[in-house]
């Protein structure tokens, strides 16, 4: 590999610090990311999480901004099917998101760098593996520079 | 004077004199050869104005929203793809089908101006008539059959609905269910997919960056019926408005995706885009993926189904467990 | 004094101004013809009348961002973003696009004279190309545009002769072009200008003959009131769908927006980008917009480019005829029509 292909538009791949962000769901996940951490299950600092009421709740706008403004990987997190707290919102995520997806991926996104996931407020060691597995691949596959917005830089 | 406009001409004249609708919803002819515009009557005078020819594209049932805050009973002239965006919105919640007296035309396709342009043959144009799978071509001097197949917008050429799905009148005999390869459906879907991620995200790109950001795609779009869209919401901060290729990749990724399971498949999107942009494809994408994931369901065949994006099963597949990428 | 090249040269003078300008020229892309950045390679289409969208972007950015701002501690700083830095030629414009840089100077030209657009303005050479070959939308010369002759501001205008093209220097600009050019242009012979009379000549007839010849703009007359109060724009607006391809296409429309876009807490920066008063966020004040109907926002487009502009210019139109609206509008609402209507026609 050139030293020219090790940087993309201005970041250095071998110092290159993913940036994932991950929306969890409030009633599931998000306690699970506090078990994950409770239970020392290391999971890198690179993880932005955003709490929100219900996986459901996460619009395709965020998923797209975070990619513009310098996510190289979104995961979204709820909770199982059937365990929703509001009876069905995770139901509409998985038909939501399977769609998006796919469409992220026909513009040419990775599918490695979107991830929906269902974890639960008792599986910290799950949050913490999906979260690792997700760093791994964005690692391997370097910085995200499609969909980014040229204006902002990190 | 062709059969069908004086059909639609006397329909018209006769449901505005008796009462039976306030206003009719057409097509006029302007003063090109492929100006046939959308036209308002109320009075039964003015009638005479109405036409049908092989430029009626405009799909006029969007206007019902509008006109149904103003009139009680309107009437209005739809063709086989303008009458399942017609019934979609019913099932948005947009208009009433009891306020509304459907005049259904059977389309045989309508002709690409642009097609006629690139051919040259719009020099002295006249006018412009089909009959059967021919088209004639008439300037003052000459005649001109040329098949129509040449002719036809993309989009007519992978016309599964010719006749009006839903109608209380009919103003020409139903044509044959065109012959239509089912599989070229997808196609152009299929051929992006083809690609590496790197090559479609660049397809993409070099499209995107064609876009003036006008919003006809949004504006003609029968699904895109919200009161207020969020790129119009200056407070949602969605509306980006710079030139910037997130900007644009963002407005069409959403807005493709706000119609999901919705979209009728018309693909008036491709048709206005002053820049050429293949917009369509991104609408026949979810669809497929919707029919391969869901089931087939086809917007705005029944306006008694409800959008698969709105609702779920229980027994829905679980496409993220297994690391498939959307995929069953 | 009027030079010649050949057109089997194009590709050599494409590369002798790329030495020393940006050159922007008609390119087919996709089967439609834009302007943009000459590159070795690329189809160069000087045939096609009208350009996919006009050329007003190079002047006058979609999208310009001219400030950009930071926060240090409690203080702001605050950066002017300056304008067009390299010089320029837009090679192949047609003399209705052309003359809409003139409307366009009359707005950013005037005082407070705007910086960007002025920058834009002194770096770039326009080279025209005359039509000899009119379409069916065309209606220039109802604005006293003629397709044969370009506008004596245009800095060098050129004449296809089929095999060559014809080039003459009309401004200092042009001639320090025309300058640089000197080792591939060679003199005009004079059968060349015999050649270019006859086809002026005829070209005069063949817009006489173009359907919509006979469009004219002074029939608009009488009381502002009246105008604005006129019936005809009920009937015209109530097919508009509210989308912004005529103003977007349209080589005169200049209308923009200011906004920011926020970078991190810190930083961010301010930008226009164009606007069309066909969109129901145009002006938008606390209370809303001032036109809340569809009927008053078509009306405010047709009016300012056929009354108010002309009352505050010295009878000069606010278009130039290029018929992009007349191709480009899903539902044919175009400004031929409402020249008609308000005429009188």
């Amino acid at each position: 590999m050139s030293i020219e292909d090790e940087k993309i538009e201005g970041i250095d791949k071998v110092k290159f610090e993913p940036l994932v962000v991950a929306f969890c769901c409030n009633w599931c996940s998000y306690a699970g990311a506090d078990l994950a951490g409770t239970s020392r299950f290391s999971y890198p600092a690179n993880v932005k999480i955003i709490r929100v009421p219900c996986s459901c709740r996460v619009s395709e706008n965020f998923v797209l901004r975070a990619f513009q403004r310098g996510a190289d990987a979104v995961v979204i997190a709820g909770c199982h099917p059937g365990d929703c707290h509001y009876t069905s919102g995770n139901y509409h995520t998985r038909r939501r998101f399977s769609i998006l997806t796919n469409l992220l991926e026909y513009m040419g996104i990775e599918q490695e760098r979107f991830k929906v996931d269902w974890i639960s407020a008792a599986e910290g060691h799950k949050f913490a593996s999906v979260m690792n597995d997700v760093l791994e691949k964005v690692h391997k596959l370097g910085p995200n520079g499609k969909l980014r917005d040229d204006r902002w830089i990190r | 004077m062709d059969k069908i406009t004086q059909k639609i001409r006397e329909t018209a004249k006769l449901a505005l004199e008796n009462g039976e609708v306030e206003k009719i919803i057409g097509w006029t002819k302007g003063d090109t050869f492929d100006d046939s515009h959308p036209v308002f009557i109320t009075d039964e005078d003015k009638a005479d104005s109405l036409i049908w020819d092989s430029f009626c594209v405009n799909n006029v049932s969007k206007y019902l929203i509008k006109e149904l805050k103003q009139s009680n009973k309107v009437g209005v002239f739809l063709k086989g793809c303008d009458s399942l965006g017609f019934n979609q919105l019913i099932v948005d919640n947009r208009i009433d089908r009891t306020k509304v007296v459907v005049y259904g035309i059977s389309c045989p396709g309508m002709i690409d101006p642009e097609k006629v342009k690139n051919e040259g043959l719009n020099k002295g144009l006249k006018s412009v008539k089909r009959s059967g799978d021919e088209i004639i071509f008439i300037t003052s001097e000459v005649e001109k059959k040329l098949s129509s197949k040449d002719f036809e917008f993309d989009k007519c050429l992978k016309c599964r609905h010719p006749n009006p799905v839903v109608y209380d009148q009919l103003m020409t005999d139903a044509l044959e269910e065109r012959e239509v390869d089912l599989e070229a459906r997808f196609k152009d879907v299929e051929d992006l997919e083809a690609l590496s991620n790197d090559e479609r995200s660049a397809y993409w790109k070099n499209q995107f960056s064609k876009c003036i950001r006008c919003n006809a795609c949004r504006n003609i779009c029968p699904a895109c019926s919200c009161v207020k869209c969020i790129f119009d919401n200056t407070k949602a901060e969605v509306s980006g408005k710079a030139k910037a290729d997130t900007e644009e990749q963002f407005y069409h990724i959403i807005r493709a995706y706000h119609v999901a399971g919705r979209c009728v498949e018309c693909g008036e999107c491709s048709r206005v885009c002053p820049a050429g942009i293949p917009l369509h494809k991104l609408n026949s994408k979810i669809i497929k993926d919707l029919n391969g994931l869901y089931g087939e369901h086809e917007a705005g065949l029944d306006s008694s189904v409800e959008a698969p994006i709105g609702m779920f099963k229980l027994d829905d597949c679980d496409s993220f467990s297994k690391q498939g990428g959307g995929k069953k | 004094m009027m030079k010649k090249i050949s057109k089997s040269q194009f590709s050599q003078l494409f590369s002798n101004i790329d030495k020393s300008y940006q050159l922007f020229l008609p390119v087919e892309l996709d089967g439609k013809v834009n302007f943009d950045l000459w590159q070795e390679g690329d189809k160069v289409n000087i045939e096609k009348l009208k350009t996919n969208i006009s050329p007003k972007s190079f002047i006058f950015p979609q999208s310009e961002t001219y400030m950009k701002f930071k926060r240090d501690g409690k203080k702001l700083k605050i950066d002017n973003v300056s304008g067009k830095k390299e010089d320029y030629v837009i090679f192949g414009v047609r003399h209705c696009d052309a003359s809409s840089f003139k409307l366009l100077d009359n707005v950013f030209l005037e005082e407070p004279v705007d910086r960007l657009y002025e920058q834009r303005r002194e770096k770039g050479t326009i080279v025209t190309m005359a039509c000899f070959e009119p379409e069916e939308n065309c209606f220039c010369t109802s604005f006293g545009i003629k397709p044969q002759t370009a506008p004596i501001e245009v800095d060098v205008t050129t004449w296809d002769l089929g095999e060559s093209i014809l080039w003459q220097s009309q401004t200092q600009k042009g001639e320090a072009l025309t300058e640089k050019l000197n080792d591939i242009l060679e003199d005009a012979a004079n059968q060349d200008k015999a050649e270019l009379n006859s086809l002026q000549e005829s070209t005069k007839g063949k817009v006489k003959e173009l359907p919509l010849a006979k469009l004219d703009p002074t029939k608009i007359t009488g009381e502002l009131k009246d105008l604005f109060d006129s019936e005809i724009w009920q009937e015209l607006s109530e097919r508009c769908l509210g989308c912004g391809s005529c103003t977007f296409v349209c080589p005169t429309c200049h209308c923009y927006d200011v906004s920011d876009f926020k970078g991190d807490a810190q930083t961010g920066e301010r930008f226009r980008c164009w606007d069309s008063c066909m969109f129901s966020d145009f002006t938008l004040m606390a209370h809303g917009n001032i036109r809340k109907t569809q009927k008053e926002r078509v009306r405010q487009r047709f009016m300012h480019k056929l009354v108010y502009y002309p009352n505050n210019h010295e009878g000069v139109y606010a278009c130039v005829g290029c018929g992009r609206c007349v191709e480009k509008c899903p539902v044919h609402l175009d400004i031929v029509k409402v020249i008609k209507k308000l005429g009188g026609e």
